[in-house]
């Protein structure tokens, strides 16, 4: 079993949470988006192996959705925190986007 | 008891109580401690159980609970290991696999015939052509397979429970090595846990060496520490993510989280390849020496021991001290690795071969010779053979450390060809190896390397320092100078059987004969020969595979791998593993009395609800010609505050909620990113600030996540959102009297102009606080009333007590679904399903296109562009009284002959006693759903049955009464 | 008896014939497979023996059948739930029931009816549409109650007692369960003898693509050019079409499976339990077989856990309380490549030469035979079989899914 940092409850079991699948920022303007680039953003997945971002929900407990980084391949997790509309996010988004 | 010792110290019996059980029909008589195999032992019994395939007699070799050998069933409970199990009175012990009695099984002579077709994977290569033959050979073959038995189809459920530990240091195994961890873990102010699969502790020290010399002490410091919790008899049976541990004692499984392990769980002895090597009577030494020394039991009286190390020479001592004539050694090695007292006072008075082996045991049903034969440098045998008559041949050449759980905790093993032993490598830093399974024999090494590895654990769970790196190399290097302890090679060349696993009966021969046919890497080789598959999980042949397989392929061990290991590593009941039935079950606050009243209850997801009460047409009736009430507390219901609830509401769902005024209330559904129709309920703005949400029953969960979810990333500011749905019950009361029944309850000004529909309100009603929403999902005038939850019942008791003058009725989820279908209304989930978009589905009124952004717009816009292929449309049925059942198809019919062609299905449909007629809800071509009386064909009993197209509500259309 | 066996017990010392030999990696190959599951060997199979396509290697990077191939539990049924799910699976059925004589290996084929349980009248609702819609298209399918159900397995509590009584199923009577691995030898066997080579130990490390063209793939034992590559790696699919630039509507997601110590033959139909999340059958080796729905979150990792086995037992116990007693003996983990619409992917892809056959989450296994016969087609045709039309992997930018999931809460 799995522990999970949830940056408000700290250590828990897993079990306490539910995934929710990889970090895809949402486009800002899902309108100005062609249907190939929608049918990317709603369908698609990197499904990497290897470190993914990824949504967490403490379902079990706090209700926070956060997110963490899981390598999963090994399901090591190196960091959890939440989630903030900083700098960084926008980046990907406009990565997301492009 | 013919072979039962007088009393020994250290035996585990006692002699003061007998206890008489059953095997094989036959009654036996047991001290209490003995196991169902000691006791049988103790009388002579040799064969215990016959072999998977061949039907072979086979009798105790391990004794350990580490073979397949002494399965047998008791009672109900089938593929109990006998060496394991304690004998309880009255039990009844059953043999397994034989046709029909241990003694006499008819199989075994046709299996012995048969075997030679029966090379390894037989079944692949014959009863397949023609195809029938597998019709007549499969039931032929499967009733031959299996051991144990499941005869009785239905047998209540036994208390089995669970519970949760905790240890900064987890010790597995109680021998001198974990024993001497735990002292040095608990020593650095760690809480420890030591767990061991026997019944006392002390491991080996009780089967092995001086038991006296250091067992009391280490005994007694285990007892005397404070911070040291002791489970015995409890078998860790698998180590998972984050050092999660599961263990097993009785009928209770633990699951223990771990700040550390140390692993000092021992070695299995390793069984030797040689003809006939799975006769009863052949034995490991320590086997022997479990039987003699726990339960006084002899093993037999005229032993040859065969060795390959001085484990062996203990072994003759021990069986000689206990009275068993030792009628020949043979030993692997050149001489004894350290010349010995007992060496010599054995070699005074019994045959001594050394560099020899056993090449074959001889007998029928139980050893009564073996071969013995000078072995040449490689491992191979050459003539002069040695025939030496005996009942009892104790095989003592190696170890394999019991290193599973190692495995799982991602340790890697390399070999070392040299010693014959696996090595550790990639250790975790909260796992440690010690004792025997490290591969340390020697009792001074054992203690030390146990002391450093509690150590160590301790201090990677946080409880002092770790002991200097130049310690761990001391022990490291007094290992490496102990003598090996097993013999470089696993099997004795010869002709007839050789068993590499007992489990399966696969022998040496088919393990060449797989890799020959190409099956030749470890992982297929085992698929194929089913090697390591069995009952055991290749405790007994794994390693000896691993190294076959390398001969075969002339490639090393360490090339060759070891396969993995997966849990669990002893079976474990499904009964422990699922322990007391924990599933949750919700029910309203009026649940009790539905069921005083006699309704029918129904599964709605985690919930139960009335189905109906009585008849379900008379509750409609009820409905619609006066008045009734259902128990909807099942709904979801949020509060939610803020300034900026409209945007989030906008966002969420697929219709408009900016303009609603406070007071009002409004349907709404909603989506996902895909466009597909999610939930949908009803939202009141109960204030400036404030709403009250509702969602279906089956969605409450999953709206709250998923309106968090956005909320959390970035659409949550000015908002809060509070789940309420355990906090308030709700009923809903509807028909033409639903208002003069109300009005005897509340001073709330109820006319229709003072609280229209659509329309919410709060006030008291019955006096109990309530919250107030005039909707109509029955068609009726009706009045949905929430109150705080403990308040449920007594306003459900009030409503129907009021309206007893009235001819209320209560009812249930079956009523609801009729009234609904007659005003055409959806359930989603039900007439929706994963790939319908509220256009198809006929909401399209409420999609709102031009809004700004909303979740599933995007795909909205493209189904809009595309159009829909199928609707979702009101249907009729002329003509019928029996509504054809949902999930039915809709056709076209083919011509000729031809199969109809599905174009579409039924997702609802009832008989409605309002109209006297069969109405429902479908799927269809949009071509044939957008006509408004279009005929179309339902499949009903492989026959056509003509259905029409209905659009709009059949009852009330114009929705009259639910506003008046 | 079989002359194969009396030929092998007069063979004495004499090694038996080989199934597949070890060939050294050409430079070139008319077309490459990566993936030596079912699917991959199938497809070379097809390819050599109805296309003449025999300069085919199948690339393995570790031994065949390594994944979902040998981990599954091997149950085999067509009663899906959409028109176009139906009529695929039973083309794979109709191949699997003769596979046994084509690949000469006895693949066990042990078609002994398969029950599907509903626990709630919704449940109830869609195995009647199934069965409506599995009889129009020919499959025999029918929804049975309680008493039935007992009948066929006694050992089912089908009173009102449990947390979710048993309100009905769905009885699919040539559903059934086979031996999972002789279907990968098999086509090994009769690939390999056609031609084709097998390289196990052999991984693809990267994909060749010029101008949305596959030129060739990267192995760990040297490059090999080819205008034709086939992704059937299950699993491991979007790491596979990463390497061709080629992003998937593809999740991995672990599933666990289970068997019992060997018992006596008693179960004699497969039971599988939607709202519970579990199946069960006996195998001839007279183990029970168990397994639930995917693990609940995405991992590459087939480590198995502990929950898994206490959630499974608790059903099963729940289902069938005679089974307290029965001991899980081993427990392990397979990759599934889930897609959102429970549905497979095949065909062409947007570069040219590299064709995926994936997305075979938990049920791919009973589909290898036809997947693979279809994707030979669509290698040596261009063009794309009637049959997998709807499982295109442009339905996704269309918009165009297949509405399978509606029945697939444990879709094996
Ligand atoms: C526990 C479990 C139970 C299941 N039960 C059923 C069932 O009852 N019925 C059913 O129909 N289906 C079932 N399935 C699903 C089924 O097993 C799979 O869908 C099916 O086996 C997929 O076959 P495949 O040949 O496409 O892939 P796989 O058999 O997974 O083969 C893919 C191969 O690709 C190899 N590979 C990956 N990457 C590379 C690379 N870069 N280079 C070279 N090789 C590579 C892998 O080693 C692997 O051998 C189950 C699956 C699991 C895990
Ligand atoms: S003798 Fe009982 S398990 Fe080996
Ligand atoms: S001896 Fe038990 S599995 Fe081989
Ligand atoms: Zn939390």
């Amino acid at each position: 079993m799995l522990i999970l940092n949830c940056p408000n409850c700290g250590e828990r079991n897993v079990s306490e949470f539910r995934n929710g699948g990889e970090y895809r920022p949402r486009p800002a303007c899902p309108r100005e988006k062609d249907d190939l680039q929608w049918a990317e953003y709603v369908y698609l997945r990197s499904n990497v192996s290897g470190v993914q971002k990824e949504w967490w929900y403490h379902r079990a407990g706090c209700g926070l959705w956060f997110l963490a980084e899981r390598h999963t391949k090994t399901n090591e997790i190196t960091a959890t925190y939440r989630w903030r509309p900083a700098a960084a996010s926008s980046e990907e988004e406009r990565k997301a986007d492009g | 008891m013919a072979e039962r010792l007088p009393p020994r110290t250290g035996e585990v019996i006692d002699r003061e109580e007998e206890l008489r059980f059953q095997f094989d029909g036959e009654d036996y008589l047991a001290f209490s401690g003995d196991t169902i195999a000691s006791a049988l032992a103790a009388t002579g019994v040799r064969v215990f159980s016959r072999s998977f395939k061949y039907h072979r007699p086979r009798g105790l070799l391990c004794c350990a609970g580490h073979c397949p050998n002494c399965l047998v069933q008791v009672g109900e409970e089938p593929n109990v290991r006998a060496c394991r199990r304690r004998v309880e009175a009255g039990m009844r012990v059953e043999p397994q696999n034989v046709t029909p009695t241990l003694k006499r099984d008819w199989l075994a002579p046709v299996m012995r015939a048969l075997s030679p077709f029966m090379s390894v994977g037989f079944y692949y290569k014959t009863l397949y052509r023609p195809s029938w033959v597998w019709k007549l050979g499969e039931p032929l073959l499967r009733a031959a397979t299996g051991l144990g038995k499941v005869s009785v189809p239905k047998i209540p459920s036994e208390g089995f429970d669970k519970q949760y530990l905790r240890g900064d240091v987890v010790v597995v195994g109680a021998g001198p090595a974990g024993m001497s961890a735990t002292l040095s873990a608990a020593g650095q102010g760690a809480s420890v846990l030591l767990l061991d699969e026997n019944g006392q502790l002390g491991g080996h020290l009780r089967t092995t060496g001086d038991t006296q010399q250091r067992l009391p002490s280490l005994l007694e410091k285990v007892r005397a520490a404070g911070n040291i919790r002791v489970f015995t008899e409890t078998t860790v049976t698998g180590w998972f993510d984050h050092s999660w541990l599961a263990a097993v004692r009785g009928h209770r499984l633990y699951k223990i989280r771990a700040g550390a392990v140390v692993l000092a769980s021992g070695a299995l002895e390793r069984p030797l390849l040689f003809e006939n090597n799975d006769l009863p009577g052949v034995m490991l030494g320590s086997a022997a020496q479990r039987l003699l020394r726990l339960h006084s039991v002899k093993p037999g009286q005229r032993a040859v021991v065969m060795t390959a190390n001085d484990d062996g020479w203990e072994v003759a001592a021990d069986l000689r001290a206990a009275g068993v004539e030792v009628v020949a050694m043979a030993d692997e090695r050149e001489r004894a690795a350290s010349s010995s007292a007992r060496v010599d006072a054995l070699s005074a008075d019994v045959p001594v071969f050394w560099r020899h082996t056993v090449a074959a045991a001889h007998g029928g049903s139980a050893v009564q010779a073996a071969t013995i034969v000078p072995l040449d440098g490689d491992g191979d045998t050459q003539a002069p053979r040695h025939r030496q008559d005996c009942d009892l041949l104790l095989v003592s050449v190696g170890w394999t450390p019991n290193t599973g759980l190692a495995y799982q905790a991602g340790v890697r093993f390399g070999f070392d060809e040299k010693r014959a032993e696996l090595t550790a490598r990639d250790m975790p830093e909260n796992f440690a190896i010690a004792g025997r399974a490290a591969g340390t024999h020697l009792l001074e090494h054992e203690l030390a390397e146990g002391a450093l590895a509690g150590r160590s654990m301790a201090a990677a769970a946080g409880r002092g320092d770790a002991p200097a790196a130049a310690q761990w190399t001391q022990v490291q290097e007094e290992k490496a100078a102990e003598p090996a302890r097993s013999a470089p090679w696993v099997s004795v060349a010869g002709a007839g059987k050789r068993f590499l696993c007992y489990c399966e009966d696969v022998t040496e021969k088919d393990l060449y004969t797989a890799v020959a046919e190409g099956y030749d890497s470890i992982e297929l080789l085992k698929r194929y020969s089913t090697i390591s598959m069995g009952p055991c999980q290749g405790k007994m042949c794994s390693m000896n595979a691993v190294h076959l397989c390398a001969r075969a392929n002339a490639a090393s061990v360490d090339e060759t791998g070891s396969t993995k290991s997966r849990p669990p590593l002893q079976p474990i009941s499904l009964g422990a593993l699922a322990g007391q039935n924990m599933e949750p079950v919700r029910v309203t606050p009026v649940h009790d009395w539905h069921l005083e009243r006699g309704a029918k209850m129904m599964v709605a997801g985690l919930w139960l609800r009335p189905e109906r009460y009585g008849d379900p047409a008379g509750e409609v009736r009820a409905v619609r010609e006066r008045v009734g009430v259902i128990d909807v507390s099942t709904l979801g219901k949020y509060k939610l505050t803020g300034p900026s609830v409209p945007d989030i509401l906008e966002k969420i769902y697929i219709n408009r909620w900016r303009k609603l005024a406070v007071g009002r209330v409004r349907y709404g559904a909603m989506c996902n990113t895909e466009g597909i129709v999610m939930d949908d309920g009803v939202t009141a703005r109960v204030g400036e600030q404030e709403w009250y949400m509702t969602t279906t029953s089956g969605g409450a969960g999953s709206v709250n996540e998923w309106m968090q979810w956005w909320m959390q990333s970035g659409w949550g500011e000015g908002v809060q959102l509070l789940n309420r749905t355990d906090d308030f019950a709700a009923v809903n009361l509807a028909g033409p009297q639903a208002r003069a029944l109300l009005q005897k309850l509340t001073g709330l000004q109820l006319g229709n102009d003072q609280f229209p529909y659509m329309h919410a309100r709060s006030g008291a009603v019955a006096g109990v606080p309530c919250r107030l929403l005039r909707i109509g999902f029955t068609g009726e005038l009706s009045y949905e009333l929430h109150c705080p939850s403990s308040y449920g019942r007594h306003l459900w008791e009030r409503l129907l007590a009021a309206g007893e003058q009235f001819g209320i009725l209560p009812f249930g989820v079956e009523a609801q679904r009729v009234l609904r279908l007659e005003k055409g209304h959806l359930i989603i989930g039900q007439d929706t399903d994963a790939l319908s978009n509220p256009i198809a589905a006929e909401l399209s009124w409420a999609v709102k296109l031009d809004k700004e952004d909303f979740l599933g717009q995007r795909s909205l816009i493209r189904v809009t562009e595309r159009g829909v292929r199928q609707r979702l449309v009101g249907f009729t049925v002329p003509g019928v009284s029996v509504a054809p059942e949902e999930g039915l198809q809709i056709v076209a019919l083919g011509s000729n002959g031809k199969r109809p062609e599905i174009i579409g299905w039924v997702s609802s449909c009832r008989f409605s006693p309002t109209l006297n007629e069969v109405i429902g809800l479908c799927w269809l071509p949009s071509e044939i759903a957008e006509t408004d009386g279009a005929e179309f064909n339902i499949w009903r009993d492989e026959r056509p049955l003509a259905a029409r197209v209905h659009h709009g509500a059949v009852y009330d259309p114009e929705g009259a009464r639910l506003r008046s | 008896m079989s002359m194969k066996l009396v030929r092998q017990a007069l063979r004495g010392e004499r090694p038996p014939p080989r199934m597949w030999r070890a060939h050294e990696l050409r430079e070139r190959y008319d077309a490459v497979i990566i993936g030596g599951g079912a699917h991959g060997l199938c497809c070379a199979y097809y390819l050599a023996e109805e296309h003449g396509i025999t300069d085919v290697a199948v690339l393995e990077k570790r031994y065949i059948g390594a994944g979902g191939s040998g981990r599954n539990t091997a149950i085999v049924r067509s009663n899906y739930l959409t028109p176009e799910g139906v009529r695929f699976y039973d083309a794979s059925l109709k191949l699997y029931e003769r596979m046994a004589g084509e690949l000469d290996i006895n693949v066990m084929l042990s078609q002994r009816g398969h029950l599907t349980l509903a626990h709630n009248d919704g449940s109830l609702r869609t195995m009647r549409r199934r069965a409506e819609v599995n009889r129009l298209q020919g499959v025999e399918s029918r929804v049975i109650f309680p008493e039935e159900i007992e009948r066929l397995c006694p050992h089912l509590d089908v009173s009102d007692h449990p947390r979710y009584p048993i309100l009905g199923a769905l009885y699919h009577p040539r559903g059934g369960i086979m031996r999972h691995d002789a279907v990968v030898w098999g086509y090994a066997h009769q690939a390999d003898a056609r031609g084709v080579h097998i390289h196990q130990l052999t991984e693809v490390t990267g994909i060749a693509v010029e101008g949305w063209r596959v030129t060739g793939v990267e192995t760990n034992r040297g490059n090999i050019k080819t205008g034709t590559v086939l992704n059937a790696t299950a699993g491991w699919c979007s790491t596979t079409a990463a390497m061709a630039g080629v992003k998937l509507p593809v999740t991995t997601s672990p599933l666990q499976a289970c068997v019992s110590e060997p018992l006596k033959p008693f179960l004699d139909v497969v039971i599988v339990s939607g709202s519970l999340h579990v199946y069960v059958s006996q195998s001839d080796r007279g183990e029970l077989v168990m397994g639930a729905s995917v693990d609940p979150f995405p991992s590459y990792s087939s480590r198995g856990s502990l929950s898994f086995a206490e959630s499974l037992a608790g059903h099963i116990v729940e289902l069938m309380p005679a089974l307290q007693h029965v001991r899980l003996m081993r427990q392990w983990a397979g990759l599934c490549d889930m897609t959102p619409d429970y549905s497979p992917i095949m065909g062409f892809t947007p570069v040219e030469g590299f064709y995926v056959d994936v997305g075979w989450g938990t049920y791919g296994f009973k589909a290898s035979p036809i997947s693979g016969k279809m994707l030979a087609e669509c290698i040596a045709t261009q063009r794309t079989p009637d049959l997998i039309a709807p499982f295109r992997l442009s339905r996704f930018s269309e918009f165009d899914l297949v509405g399978e999931k509606g029945a697939a809460s444990v879709a094996n």
